[in-house]
């Protein structure tokens, strides 16, 4: 069935559709990372820089 | 288990606490650096090995008879052996080393288990010697990346899902930290990706202990194959070294990363992205057009996150450049960011069709993977173990001198290998396509483009000597380094509150913005899921985000492989190709064996300087009994997808023996021993039996008495080898079983159905007068190719 199903679809329009979930996914994503604030982006980015538990902590 | 020794203390406070009623206590724990020791000191020694085999390789081109056709030693079998060594031995313990140092710090614990982290390094040390051993001695799937066998496979699943990917869930799950940080995300996703691309790729059924063939056939397992292989560049090659940049770089240049966020944006990105590029490696061939094209699209795509990373990675460094001039640390990894970006602006450009179909093939290929592999892993790898080696050995460098020495001597050793294949790949791109104005190929001889770069390939050799000498440089370094290191080491504890299960977030409620507005509740939702405080809890929730990036992965690879595998016009059948027969089966055994396709395709693409030089082009329905594939990736020696009755059996005979005797040029070794090594016609069965098993249509005869059936053909081969001039008794050699196979490559397409009574089987003795001379035509290659064909459909 799923053969069948699968072999109905026309796959023409695959690499636009492919396009179109990217496009969707990256701009959702892109979002959501400009809305971090800087006080919780600085915090985080400074993690690697010591080997100690900073308190407090995020 | 991670030590860790509670104590009484204060809890968390401020923007984010444990719940009220929880006790909060503190705990001690110390960093396992001695696993760290381990990786970073297998990471030098196979560095070294896989760099000297490298330099082995590049000799063997320029000067093939070195090795005195000792098969252990030839070109095809020690290519594969230098690639695994690199990707898996040299970059692999390097990755572990980065992982096991950075993901304790960053999780502010211990691995989870000391015990697993051991069974980890040794399981994958066996796995290399494994491979070490088994590749030169022809034990191999020939798939390029993926040439171990079943057995060690399941071995490298295990050590890789379970052992290390088990270790290192856990230590997420037990950390200290509560956010994690971005270089976890990219470990995530190497460790989920790769375990799902060893294993779908490597679906194979045993014919024995050291053979398994792939349930993947033709179209389907090549682009299984480079669904793998390009992700394997990803996710083995790119997103653990990004990790790395991204804890190592900042660590380094003491300063945080230039920008987080854009971190975060190339992290999804490249998840998202890059597992949907591999048929960019199949441009025309005989894949599905629709499947190329979106391999094309999104490795066009890669350029977004790829330079954003390599951004963010050099503007870490603002302000800190004077370090750069100064410190030889900053200068590998400059350089290891500049071939990122180099690398990752050619992978696209070169996934474009039409530059594509210059390029495939060539020995830009081999640049392009080169840059990124010496200059990206290579200097990645180096900058992180000249900053860690004095921290691990717990003094300073033995000489920093030899830091910079070995800094200077791989960039130029890099550029004296890259620029002079690049120009080899220039050269044969030109040559395999130049045509006069008659039409006519400047270069029918295939040798002569294959020569005129040979000068090209000795300053390759040049190039590899200076890049090895810097290995050898960091091998004195560190063992030097190693010997003045105390007596005992420091292993400091630290003590940090244990997080607590029920994590509250103080953050304040979100709100929307829209609150006071007269619209509709969804709208307020949608404003309120926008602000994306469900991105940042993910952050915090190892399984969640692992599952997410599991999801984001197999979705973009079931878009792919679903039509694949179910659209059966994706490869037409054609009623003419059959399956091979038993000898002709050992037969394509031997050339998967002996590494064929490291020189030789088989795929003639629809370009016309192609089909010109090689005959009619290649389509999906010729390849449905291919286990694996053999389409191959570059061009050493031409293409052989239409071999089949072009040449005499005694040709390919003689060629063996001595290709010079019949190639004056050729840069193939002798393949002597297949002509004095006895076939062994009772180990042909289990072969039969498994391609009856994957659907190959096979008589009961054939499957019943493999061996006689075998037997028969190889002595009417034999026959035709005598009847040109060649030894008696051929039937006895392997030589016979790789020439039924490669007489038989390419014929079916062109073969007409066979008649309805079969001819009686025609023993040797009987080959006299009339059959005789038929013999001769289809063995001076004077007949057309179904007519080769229809002698192999008469025995």
């Amino acid at each position: 069935m799923i053969r069948d199903l699968v072999s109905a679809l026309d796959y023409s329009m695959f690499a636009e559709l492919a396009l179109a979930l990217f496009v969707v996914a990256f701009a959702t994503m892109t979002y959501g990372t400009l809305r971090l604030s800087k006080n919780a982006s600085d915090r985080f980015a400074s993690i690697p820089l010591s080997d100690d538990v900073e308190d407090p902590r995020p | 288990m991670a030590t860790g020794t509670p104590t009484n203390g204060p809890g968390d406070a401020a923007l984010s606490s444990d719940s009220g009623t929880e006790e909060v206590r503190l705990e001690q724990f110390q960093y396992d650096d001695g696993i760290v020791r381990l990786f970073a000191t297998a990471t030098i020694v196979w560095g070294i090995v896989a760099t000297l085999v490298g330099l082995i390789v590049a000799v063997l081109l320029v000067l093939p008879s070195i090795t005195g056709g000792l098969p252990w030693f030839s070109f095809a079998r020690l290519r594969p052996l230098h690639t695994n060594a690199a990707i898996f031995a040299f970059a692999g313990n390097g990755i572990f080393a980065a992982v096991y140092y950075s993901t304790q710090r960053l999780c502010k614990a211990r691995m989870w288990s000391d015990v697993l982290s051991r069974m980890h390094f040794w399981g994958w040390q066996l796995v290399i010697v494994s491979a070490a051993i088994t590749l030169p001695l022809g034990i191999t799937q020939s798939r390029e990346y993926a040439e171990l066998e079943w057995p060690i496979d399941i071995l490298i699943a295990v050590v890789w899902l379970f052992i290390f990917g088990g270790n290192f869930l856990m230590t997420l799950i037990k950390r200290r930290e509560r956010h994690m940080y971005v270089a976890l995300w990219f470990y995530i996703a190497t460790i989920v990706t790769v375990a799902l691309l060893h294993v779908f790729n490597n679906l194979v059924i045993p014919a024995g202990w050291f053979k398994g063939y792939s349930v993947y056939a033709g179209v389907q397992d090549a682009f299984m194959q480079w669904w793998y292989g390009h992700n394997a560049v990803a996710f083995f090659l790119t997103t653990p070294f990004l990790g790395l940049m991204y804890y190592f770089l900042p660590k380094a240049a003491e300063r945080p990363v230039f920008s987080y966020k854009l971190s975060i944006i190339h992290f999804w990105s490249l998840v998202f992205i890059y597992i949907w590029a591999g048929p960019h490696h199949l441009h025309y061939t005989a894949l599905p057009e629709w499947a190329s094209t979106i391999g094309m699209l999104f490795s066009l795509m890669l350029w977004m996150p790829s330079w954003g990373g390599m951004i963010n990675g050099l503007l870490t460094l603002r302000g800190a450049w004077h370090k750069v001039a100064a410190d030889p640390v900053l200068k590998f990894f400059v350089v290891g960011v500049t071939f990122y970006g180099m690398s990752t602006f050619e992978g696209p450009m070169l996934s474009i069709k039409s530059i594509n179909a210059f390029t495939h093939y060539t020995d830009w290929t081999i640049a392009h993977v080169h840059a990124g592999a010496l200059g990206w892993n290579g200097f990645m790898v180096f900058g992180m173990l000249y900053w860690m080696l004095p921290r691990l050995f717990q003094t300073k460098m033995w000489s920093e001198k030899l830091v910079s020495l070995h800094f200077w001597t791989g960039t130029i050793g890099i550029l004296l290998y890259i620029i002079p294949i690049y120009a080899a790949g220039l050269m044969q791109g030109w040559m395999w396509r130049a045509m006069d104005d008659t039409g006519h190929l400047m270069y029918p001889d295939f040798i002569e483009t294959t020569q005129s770069i040979v000068p090209l390939w000795w300053l390759r050799v040049v190039g590899g000597v200076l890049y090895v000498s810097g290995m050898l440089m960091l091998g004195l370094n560190s063992m030097m380094t190693w010997m003045g290191r105390p007596s005992e080491y420091e292993n400091p504890v630290h003590t940090a509150p244990r997080l607590s299960k029920s994590y509250v977030d103080h953050t304040p409620t979100p709100t929307s913005s829209i609150d006071d507005a007269p619209v509709l509740e969804l709208g307020k939702k949608v404003s309120i899921w926008s602000q994306m405080g469900w991105h940042r809890r993910w952050e915090r929730l190892p399984v969640r985000f692992t599952v997410f990036t599991t999801i984001a992965v197999v979705v973009a690879t079931l878009f792919e492989v679903i039509p694949t595998f179910l659209i059966r016009s994706n490869v037409p059948t054609i009623a003419t190709v059959k399956p091979y027969t038993p000898l002709e089966l050992a037969g394509r055994h031997i050339f998967v064996s002996e590494g064929c396709y490291n020189c030789h395709s088989q795929m003639i693409r629809p370009i016309v300087s192609e089909t010109k030089r090689y005959g009619e082009y290649s389509k999906p329905g010729e390849f449905i009994y291919d286990r694996p594939f053999q389409w191959g990736s570059r061009r050493i020696g031409p293409d052989l997808a239409r071999e089949g009755g072009k040449q005499s059996s005694f040709w390919h005979w003689t060629h063996f023996e001595n290709p010079e005797n019949v190639s004056p040029g050729s840069v193939m070794p002798a393949y002597g021993h297949l002509l004095t090594e006895d076939m062994n016609y009772d180990a042909i069965a289990p072969h039969v039996k498994v391609a009856a098993y994957l659907g190959a249509e096979y008589t009961e005869e054939d499957l019943n008495n493999t061996a006689e059936v075998a037997y028969k053909q190889a002595e009417y081969i034999a026959a035709d080898i005598v009847a040109q001039g060649g030894p008696a008794k051929a039937y006895e050699k392997q030589a016979v079983a790789l020439i039924a196979y490669l007489q038989r490559v390419g014929v079916d397409l062109f073969a007409t159905e066979e008649p309805a009574t079969p001819e009686e089987p025609v023993a040797p003795e009987a080959v006299e007068g009339e059959e005789a001379e038929t013999i001769e035509e289809v063995a001076n290659g004077d007949s057309p190719p179904q007519a080769s064909s229809e002698v192999a459909a008469a025995k």
